[in-house]
């Protein structure tokens, strides 16, 4: 019975895999939407300076490298005690003031009056588009509010509600921006650091 | 573009701003995908506009894809997520399948005179599922992936995903036994 089973749904799953052509205009159509959007790396340089990468050094160039730093700080500390009476400041926090604390996002509240809704999620390209990531559900709060706190990295965003799963909503106390690919209702963020 | 690039290496090319090269990764994974877009969704359309929006959506993101070396299973999960949001929005309109012959590649001569019915059964039984077993059944034996690659996909538990796999087999046999009888 369990080997009949077994092998009616190999049965139905090999129908299945029989590969699925799509129109050959996908391509380009793809490649239009695409080319529509802003380029990576845009900026050039600045995007170099600003991607972590990661750099081999050879024991030869370290032990240069930390002769130079020695170098600096030693001439740094002769410099340091012979202005010492009218240093403003002392050298090292002028070479290396303390960095700030960064963080690469920020908690937003999200909040959108749904009296009728049975579920409320909110969508972006902070979370890929994903109506069911956890982090971005919704509560009810009382009298048709829903909302919740969830971490957006710091940028421009592009974000939308989903009611019941089905209904996109924009964000009535946002910017409104068009989705130009699809024409869904969406709505824009800036989130910036906290000072 | 060389024909052996892996997709790390297309990927970045394109973040350093060659945006032709996209079309690279576009021609590498359109036809594997498309297959679930259109099981899941149940026809041509739908599933061409699920392909294009993961691929548009991959696009922007692609500086958050975090192994390029596996863009297509990164890829694939944007997919996976943008069939769940199209069904659901579809979710409540009624439904007219239709059955696209001309998708399937190769079924005429793969396939003996008569199959086409027996085709059009599985494809409306599948139809029929609900949407979250027919996602369990595609990814566990049309896309053969394992109960740990389900669950990381998908962020469901492996006992769920277990039990949305046997219903909708339960389920596919039961609405298919009229054919199997036949």
């Amino acid at each position: 019975m369990r080997d009949e089973a077994e092998q009616d749904i190999e049965q139905i799953a090999r129908e299945l895999r029989v590969p699925v052509a799509v129109g050959r205009s996908l391509d380009a159509r793809i490649m239009q939407a695409v080319r529509r959007l802003p380029r990576h790396a845009r900026f050039g340089l600045w995007s170099r300076l600003v991607t972590p990468r990661t750099v081999t050094v050879t024991p030869l160039v370290w032990g240069m490298l930390a002769a130079t730093v020695a170098g600096f700080a030693v001439l740094g500390a002769m410099h340091a005690s012979a202005d010492f009476h009218r240093a403003a400041k002392p050298i090292a926090s002028a070479l290396f003031p303390k960095p700030k604390a960064a963080a690469s996002s920020q908690r937003v509240q999200f909040v959108l009056v749904a009296p009728d809704a049975k579920k409320v999620a909110v969508v972006g390209d902070f979370n890929g588009w994903d109506a069911s990531h956890a982090a971005y559900q919704a509560q009810q709060r009382g009298g048709g509010v829903w909302s919740v706190t969830a971490p957006v990295p710091l940028g421009h965003h592009r974000y939308s509600f989903v009611v019941d799963d089905s209904v996109w909503v924009a964000d009535p106390t946002a910017p409104r921006v068009t989705d130009y690919d699809y024409g869904m209702p969406n709505s824009a963020i800036v989130v910036q650091e906290q000072k | 573009m060389e024909a052996g690039s892996s997709d790390a290496v297309v990927v970045a090319r394109v973040l350093r701003g060659d945006v032709e090269a996209f079309r690279d990764l576009v021609e590498r994974y359109r036809d594997r995908y498309a297959r679930y877009a259109f099981h899941m969704l149940g026809n041509r359309e739908d599933a061409e506009e699920a392909l294009q929006d993961a691929f548009v959506r991959a696009y922007r993101s692609l500086g958050r894809c975090e192994d390029p070396e596996r863009f297509g299973a990164w890829l694939f999960r944007i997919l996976v997520n943008r069939c769940r949001t199209l069904g659901a929005r579809r979710g409540r309109r009624a439904r007219t399948f239709v059955v696209d012959d001309t998708a399937l590649l190769g079924a005429a001569e793969d396939h003996p005179a008569g199959t086409t019915a027996w085709r059009e059964e599985i494809d409306r039984a599948l139809q029929q599922l609900r949407g979250d077993q027919r996602e369990a059944f595609l990814l566990k034996y049309v896309e053969d992936m394992g109960y740990d690659e389900m669950s990381q996909l998908t962020g469901v538990g492996v006992s769920a995903l277990k039990m949305r796999v046997m219903r909708a087999c339960e389920r596919l046999r039961e609405l298919l036994s009229e054919v199997y009888d036949a």
